[in-house]
């Protein structure tokens, strides 16, 4: 008990990461229906500016992350309309934006590969090293921020959903577009701002991790992965099934690597099979979309 | 006998091509030739079948480590080996493609994207089996009938192998198979009203061209007689994907254009862009899909007759 | 009289609380065009998919030359004689006309997938591929067999969409609105193929709403309204039918 206690925050901490992931896909496939494996190469490119402006040029933490954040809107904002915005106008099919995001993941993935040296790049923590115990509770100082961080975007985004008109109109486009365009809602800024949004939670969550892994080139391709996890087991009906699922995920990673007698890096497979078992027995999610 | 004429003529100059080169050029030779291989088996199942795979190139993989963990580790006759490596190709793309074809949307690319990356820790964790992170090598094509076969003529064996399943290909995309293929690709549910059984035409390409990439991937084995989980990352099911559309998906010529450039692409970039032109593929296919769906194929068509 | 090939009997449908077609009845005879209207809402495209297998039934029975039919997927129920043709036309995009036209003919080929891979399949390929082609000169496509089907307008989509349902050599084409977004001319050119097709022995069954084109055209005529058969008849008694009137009159829609 003790044990799994000791695991509790920092499993809590690794699912906070992919319930972000998980909201970025979220975010950006219920208006439009794209699924955007770039959601890895964004947090890779936030890392890098966490090393860029926090590392390298040692700026205060709430400054460069609010930098960070800020660019990584503005990527989302570019992506979309570089990648998808004139694939949708033309009406091409749905896998077409897909397909050119798969371009963008590489363009992206090169420009930093090119720009950095290939070797781990460190990033800070925000408050430092330390440790916060609560009772039996306890676990590193960023454990405890990530956690604090990920509520908070959680709570303004069900908050947007179910209380503004705005979130509302996000929510009549991802129930049908046709309709949602002749009642007069702008598609391509709805679009427009999912993909800030999503680049958003995505940089977020790379900002996060990166202390605890290093901003690497090919960091991305794995967090895509555990994000999507994430959102199959969470299902993309309801924002909180993101987060749901990004803890389930986490605890079952660091619960099989610490009592399953299996090798460690067969740890790695355990989100790719629970992604394969949820997309064969329960591809609709463990939350139903509200009616 | 009109059969044999059609596909003898290429098979003779392709390989014929294999005696003029030096060594070093043979083995550019053979790996150009099997990404041919390999990009129209995948042009089978996404340009024409319309399905998002991930999966290609680690069937492929399995290919390769199923004949020689079959031949080396329990020393069993090369035939046999090559018919288990099938079959166990086949097995494997039935688990996969069974439960996810029967779903709508994704589900496909994301359960392969899956199985890819999962294929690799397998590798990586299979201890004296898989040979762990360094793989296997130091190991070489069994004779057969006391004949050693090597160099050139190892690539003809590849060019056969090419031809083969050009023509194979071929034949199921002129018949009711592919035709029921592009008519699922463009449209399931009147496919089904035409009496398309979606889901069996589905898997049956998938399981297919699978069991094709894991063929072309035992003949590879032999390549460089050696096999490791790093050859077999999912860097490369991108790159078969990105060939397929910058040559233009869907049409077999596309699909061989696509792999000639994208595999020759970084021999002359090299010496301009280094180690990454991953970055000009990326682009290239952003490109693509942006100003020409239907590839470089497209374009050649437009430039041949202008309308 | 000829016999019936088609028997629905007792077809209930459900969605939740409400019932879209309820204890519904009747049969399409051997070559005949059977009509089938009703206001909007009637129940008739809910009947059409019920037969056609896209929607499960709550209840009934369907009967196709004396096998049950409801509940077969969409695939099982084409190849057992039953084609159809959809409202909004849906072709393959990627293919020219003739190749549509020879995917309507799918299940009717009988070569294995291993005796195409052997090469041996050309032949019933040559033969399929002449008869798609005459499909296609008979619905007046002839000019247009290789022309890429994104290049075709609406009339011509519709003609298509019949060709290919003709290459599955069924028994009863199911038709979802086939007058719906055509001209004048064009109505006149699909009534005589229509007429073309049931003389060839073809049962045909048309949900329509155009009463215009359908009452000249129709042997016989259903009527439905809130999901419930309302009137059965040949389309003079249903012109004449006080009920019919009632139910379609009350709309906007005025009646031939």
């Amino acid at each position: 008990m003790q044990d799994f206690l000791e695991l509790a925050v920092g499993a809590a901490a690794s699912g906070c990461v992919y319930g972000l992931l998980a909201l970025a896909y979220l975010l950006m496939i219920r208006p439009t229906g794209i699924i955007n494996f770039a959601v890895g190469e964004w947090a890779m490119v936030a890392a890098f500016g966490g090393f860029l402006l926090l590392s390298k040029l040692e700026w205060p933490y709430p400054l460069g992350m609010a930098a960070v954040l800020g660019f990584m809107l503005l990527v989302g904002w570019a992506t979309e309309r570089i990648a998808v915005r004139p694939l949708v106008a033309r009406g091409a099919p749905l896998i077409a934006p897909i397909l050119a995001l798969l371009g963008m993941l590489v363009i992206f993935r090169e420009i930093v590969s090119i720009s950095f040296p290939p070797d781990p790049h460190p990033v800070p923590y925000a408050f430092g090293i330390g440790r916060l115990d609560f009772g039996l509770l306890g676990g590193s100082y960023q454990s405890f921020f990530i956690i604090g961080v990920t509520l908070l975007v959680f709570a303004a985004t069900w908050l947007f959903f179910e209380r503004t008109l705005a979130g509302r109109m996000f929510e009549a486009v991802a129930l049908h577009r046709r309709a949602a365009a002749l009642m007069g809602i702008n598609l391509f800024r709805v679009t427009a701002l999912s993909f800030a949004g999503g680049a958003g939670a995505a940089g977020l969550a790379g900002l996060l991790v990166s202390p605890n892994i290093s901003a690497h080139y090919q960091m991305g391709v794995p967090l895509a992965i555990q994000g999507f996890t994430a959102l199959v087991i969470g299902g993309v009906g309801r924002v909180e099934g993101a987060l749901l699922g990004g803890l389930l995920l986490a605890f079952a990673e660091q619960l099989t690597v610490r009592y399953a007698p299996i090798p460690s890096g067969f740890a790695q497979g355990v989100p790719l099979l629970f992604l394969m078992v949820f997309l064969l027995v329960r591809p609709t999610g463990l939350l139903k979309a509200r009616a | 006998m009109s059969v044999i004429a059609r596909w003898l003529g290429p098979v003779l100059l392709l390989s014929g091509a294999a005696f003029l080169l030096s060594d070093y050029h043979n083995d550019v030779y053979r790996k150009m030739l099997l990404w041919v291989a390999l990009a129209l088996g995948y042009n089978f199942l996404f340009g024409i079948c319309g399905q998002v795979a991930f999966s290609h190139f680690a069937f492929y993989g399995i290919g390769a480590y199923s004949v020689v963990i079959l031949l080396f580790q329990f020393h069993l006759p090369l035939p046999l080996a090559i018919v288990l490596g099938v079959v166990i190709c086949v097995l494997v793309a039935l688990a996969v493609a069974i439960p996810s074809t029967r779903l709508e949307g994704f589900y496909l690319a994301l359960a392969t994207l899956a199985l890819a990356q999962l294929f690799v820790v397998v590798l990586n964790e299979g201890g004296a089996l898989t040979g762990g992170t360094s793989g296997i090598a130091n190991y070489r094509l069994p004779d057969i009938f006391g004949v050693r076969i090597r160099g050139p003529w190892f690539t003809a064996v590849i060019v056969l192998l090419v031809v083969g399943t050009y023509a194979v290909l071929w034949r199921l995309d002129r018949s009711w198979f592919g035709r029921a293929c592009r008519a699922v690709r463009d449209n399931p549910e009147a496919a089904a009203a035409m009496g398309v059984n979606v889901a069996r035409t589905k898997v049956i390409a998938f399981t297919l061209t699978s069991a094709l990439a894991g063929i072309a991937g035992m003949v590879y084995a032999f390549v460089d007689n050696t096999v490791n989980p790093p050859i077999f990352g999912i860097d490369n099911a991108f790159l078969l994907l990105f060939m397929v559309i910058v040559g233009g998906a869907g049409r077999h010529a596309g699909a061989v254009i696509g792999a000639v450039l994208l595999f020759l692409l970084p021999f002359w970039l090299s010496p301009v862009v280094g180690h990454h032109h991953v970055l000009v593929f990326g682009v290239l296919v952003l490109a693509a899909i942006l100003l020409q769906p239907r590839g470089l194929i497209g374009l050649f068509d437009f430039a041949k007759k202008p309308s | 009289m000829s016999k019936a090939i088609l028997q629905v009997r007792n077809l209930t449908k459900r969605f939740g609380g409400l019932t879209a077609v309820s204890d519904l009845a009747f049969e399409v005879r051997e070559g005949e065009i059977l009509g089938m209207i009703g206001p909007n809402g009637a129940g008739k495209s809910t009947t059409f998919n019920l037969i056609a297998g896209t929607y499960s039934a709550t209840e009934g029975e369907v009967q196709f030359s004396g096998e049950p039919v409801l509940g077969l997927p969409p695939h099982r129920i084409a190849a057992k004689g039953i084609m159809r043709t959809f409202q909004h036309n849906r072709p393959f995009g990627g293919m020219p006309v003739i190749e549509n036209v020879m995917v309507g003919a799918h299940t009717r080929f009988t070569s294995t997938l291993w005796s195409v891979v052997a090469g041996y399949s050309r032949k019933e390929e040559i033969e399929k591929r002449r008869r798609a082609e005459e499909l296609v000169d008979f619905v007046g496509l002839g000019d247009l067999r290789d022309a890429d089907v994104t290049t075709l307008s609406f009339g011509q989509g519709r003609l298509l969409e019949i060709a290919r349902a003709l290459a599955g050599e069924p028994r009863l084409i199911l038709f979802d609105e086939p007058a719906a977004g055509l001209t004048q001319d064009e109505l006149d050119r699909l009534g005589g193929i229509m007429r073309g097709i049931a003389a060839r022995g073809i049962a045909m069954l048309l949900i329509e709403h155009d009463m215009h084109f359908l009452l000249p055209l129709a042997h016989r005529v259903v009527v439905l309204n809130f999901g419930a058969k309302i009137a059965d008849g040949l389309p003079g008694e249903i012109r004449a039918d006080p009920a019919v009137m009632d139910a379609y009159l009350g709309g906007s829609h005025a009646a031939a």
